[in-house]
């Protein structure tokens, strides 16, 4: 039994504690000493189920490589931003933070001076300094920079077609926006299995989010609506506010009253988009290139012998009269950032960055992305290949990990990886080629570098308008002037104050 | 609470049951008749610490942050540096373009709740305690309890499949006998039927529990006597077995209208997409949106508080009139 004494105590003790836990939150960063920093501590996502072994053969060399212990915090991916919220309000933060895009978050703390600007040290490491201006530009928060950015491929877009079909009714791959309307309207309508089934054309899943590459930018950059932003004679507008947006929706509201796009497009999990392709219910995917691999990948897994002839893939499509926009990525996917609170001086800046700087040469890359040489991968040419061991297995699943950490912003100096069979090479390497020539005509969006206050307050609410309409505009909901009232309501919900912000940060950028 | 106190005898007992009258004690005699109780049973005090700590830690303390509706919070700079803005978020909330949706979105579902979801329960636990066959009555008990079991994901995927456009056994047999081709997934005018009819599936079976242990505590000798008398069934029904489980009843609504603007987030937030977020749109899914997705943690703790002093009125409204109309209340 307790006396009363000690349960008063205990209380107090009790209620000490919650006031110490409220006022935790003010004090961030109190291991944000002058010492000198000995081990180097990251948060990062992780993608797969299990956090590597800090102990493991991976870890340990790239410690040795750069010369410092890591501390390395992996969180997962789908709780990931919540915890750099909480991370950022509590005291134990690290010195290099992933941020995995520019949040409203990341912006705001970033600018109230939560994390390092980086816009004039970066340039000293040359590991560290952009290989694309016009990556980094747009990655930049109104032309500071505020993390290293991580590479990603600038140019991704492409058409998956099952090849088998496309040859069994004789048609060419497309070029243009009204060839794919024919072909979505042959593999409905003409049988393309042979076998009497109910087909479609075109696949595409709920959607959510405008300007992301989604299957209906696609749609509207071909048309020439431009990326998100289109300038206009040296001021920025709405990319959906330009007539193509239209025009581009006309054309795809036809196809999908004709049935030439699945049914449930604006319900369908996009989760399961690969099984209507493979399990031949339908035969156009306009996603990224990555798709066509895998449901390469998957018709093999069916039938080892004969997959070769099931997926082919083209890039950007032109208008029929040949003129031609690509839509290419931002090209870069969130940061490496560092927190002042546990980074405040210089030195301890320099000795973050070199380690990151290390990191980022070919060596490093070659770390974080493929490995270690001669334990789980191979070098063959410039492409690696995976070595089979159980070693080899264990590193293998730490890469995925690291790959995480690595910026690349200096170009990415790592291997690709090695295609299996004959036809994966073969579409491997025809992804690269259109990749290449489609990045010749790429739009980059002109705002993507400026992030204005009301935007920051509003963007969420004002992108789901956009999405929202072109939605119900799609499904018949809506008519045209429904779709413009609509987009005028964007307008007059605060988009105008957007458009005025970016002009005046767009005007500013441009001297 | 409510279960230990259905009442044993059949006439609608308060609930709130009045002090046997003592002799007026001043402020000080009752803190001393306190300590003489404590003293007296310091066990059955000890009992009350993990619920007092627990209402402490994580009901009351966590009231602290409520302070940055009132603030521009940025999570590093904490609720003592963030800038104070006093009724921004809140004049942003009420003179905003979607405050009127949000708001009648919400106040629809929530009707909806109260005038189906609420005596759906009611009107099944009446229909099983007619039922002679004990076995039977078991059998259905349990069979209507299990989808309480299950999460609103598992709820919602079944959703997906069954009412699927074209191929969902439901959507088919619907438009078999209708005609039409119905999309109720994507159809903004099927959206709260279809939500209806997953709460009902849900909950009707589970909330079924308290009103059978309500009408297990009826007096026998009460129908004896209404027998005796010559009632019948609905008779019987009418003015012993509905009288009886009232009380309970009204303190279940009253329970029910304090979770009024709680619409189910979750619920909700998987039956949304672009086509019928016009009618979907409520106040829980709009903090999501904007507090978690969108990084605007004071805004969305505005409209939370808006919430829950809405709530907190309607409470206190329910608690009053239910005193004055019918003489069992909550406090």
């Amino acid at each position: 039994m307790f006396s009363r004494r000690a349960l008063l105590g205990g209380a107090a003790a009790g209620t000490a504690t919650l006031g110490l836990a409220a006022c935790g939150g003010s004090s961030g960063g109190g291991s944000g000493s002058s010492e000198e920093i000995t081990s180097l501590r990251i948060m990062a996502p992780l993608l797969s189920d299990t956090a590597p072994d800090p102990e493991g053969e991976l870890q340990t060399a790239i410690e040795e490589f750069i010369g410092m212990p890591l501390e390395i915090t992996w969180v997962p991916n789908s709780s990931y931003d919540d915890r750099v919220t909480v991370t950022m309000a509590s005291d134990s933060i690290p010195h290099v933070m992933v941020q995995t895009g520019k949040t409203a978050e990341f912006a705001q703390t970033a600018q109230a001076g939560g994390y390092w600007d980086l816009t004039e040290i970066l340039p000293e490491y040359e590991n560290l300094t952009p290989q694309n201006d016009e990556v980094a530009h747009g990655a930049s928060i109104n032309g500071r920079t505020y993390g290293i950015f991580r590479l990603r491929d600038a140019m991704r877009a492409a058409i998956s077609i099952r090849k088998d079909w496309l040859d069994a009714l004789g048609l060419d791959e497309p070029r243009a926006t009204d060839d794919l309307m024919e072909i979505a309207r042959a593999f409905t309508e003409e049988d393309p299995a042979g076998d009497g089934s109910a087909t479609t054309g075109l696949i595409i899943p709920a959607w959510s989010g405008y300007g992301n590459n989604g299957p209906y930018d696609l749609w509207e950059t071909w048309h020439g609506t431009a990326n998100v932003w289109k300038d206009e004679g040296g001021t920025l507008a709405p990319a959906f506010l330009a007539p193509e947006f239209l025009e581009a929706n006309r054309s795809m509201r036809a196809m999908i009253e004709s049935g030439h796009v699945n049914a449930d497009f604006a319900t369908m999990d996009s989760a399961t988009w690969n099984e209507p392709f493979f399990t031949g219910q339908g035969g156009l995917i306009a996603d990224v290139s990555s798709r066509g691999l895998q449901l390469l990948g998957l018709f093999k897994d069916a039938d080892a012998e004969d997959y070769g002839d099931k997926v082919t893939m083209v890039g950007n499509l032109s208008r029929p009269d040949g003129s031609k926009w690509s839509l290419p990525t931002p090209g870069y996917s969130g940061y490496l950032s560092i927190p002042k609170a546990s980074v405040p001086s210089d030195a301890q800046l320099a000795t973050v960055l070199g380690a990151l700087d290390k990191l980022s040469s070919a060596e490093g890359q070659r770390l974080l992305n493929n490995g270690i040489e001669g334990v789980n991968y191979e070098v063959d040419g410039d492409q690696s290949v995976a070595i089979e061991s159980e070693e080899a297995s264990l590193v293998q699943s730490d890469v995925s990990a690291f790959a995480q950490i690595g910026s690349q912003s200096n170009g990415y100096l790592g291997y690709p990886a090695k295609p299996e069979g004959e036809p994966e090479t073969a579409l491997d390497e025809k992804r690269l080629a259109f990749h290449e020539t489609d990045m010749e005509t790429a739009v980059f969006n002109p705002g993507a570098a400026y992030m204005s206050e009301s935007y920051l307050q509003n963007g969420a609410i004002l992108d789901q308008i956009v999405v929202d309409a072109r939605l119900k505009y799609l499904a018949g909901q809506i008519d045209e002037a429904g779709l413009t009232a609509e987009l005028e309501r964007w307008t007059a919900s605060g988009g105008q104050q957007v458009i005025d912000e970016m002009n005046e940060l767009y005007q500013q950028g441009l001297n | 609470m409510v279960m230990t106190n259905s009442p044993g005898a059949a006439a609608p007992v308060p609930l709130e049951v009045e002090e046997p009258p003592v002799p007026r004690a001043s402020s000080s005699r009752r803190r001393r008749s306190l300590l003489k109780r404590l003293r007296r049973s310091p066990i059955l005090y000890l009992m009350l610490v993990p619920g007092i700590v627990y209402f402490a830690v994580f009901k009351y303390a966590p009231m602290y942050g409520i302070t940055i509706a009132f603030q521009d919070y940025l999570p590093f700079l904490g609720m003592q540096d963030s800038p104070w803005v006093g009724m921004k978020h809140f004049e942003r909330l009420f003179s905003g373009p979607d405050f009127g949706r949000l708001l009648s979105n919400t106040l629809i579902l929530a009707f909806l709740n109260i005038v189906i979801a609420f005596p759906a329960p009611i009107i099944v636990a009446l229909m099983l305690n007619e039922l002679r066959k004990q076995m039977l009555k078991k059998f259905i008990q349990t069979a209507i309890y299990i989808p309480h079991f299950l999460s609103w994901a598992i709820v919602s995927g079944l959703t997906y499949l069954l009412f699927a456009l074209d191929i969902g056994p439901i959507t088919v047999l619907f438009n078999e006998i209708f005609g039409g081709r119905v999309n109720f997934l994507a159809d903004p005018d099927w959206f709260r039927p279809v939500i209806m009819v997953q709460t009902l599936w849900k909950g009707t079976g589970w909330g079924t529990i308290i009103y059978l242990a309500a009408l297990a505590g009826v007096d026998k000798q009460l129908y004896e006597a209404a027998m005796i008398d010559g009632a019948g069934r609905f008779q019987q029904l009418r003015h012993v077995t509905i009288p009886a489980i009232i009380p309970t009843v009204i303190i279940m609504l009253i329970l029910n209208i304090g979770n009024f603007l709680d619409t189910g987030f979750e619920q909700i937030y998987m039956l949304t997409n672009s086509l019928n977020r016009d009618v979907a749109d409520v106040f829980d899914t709009y903090v999501y949106f904007m507090g978690i997705t969108n990084g605007a943690y004071s805004y969305s703790t505005a409209i939370g508080l808006f919430k829950g002093l809405v709530g907190l009125v309607l409470i206190l409204g329910a608690n009053w009139l239910a005193k004055k109309f019918t003489e069992s209340s909550l406090f």
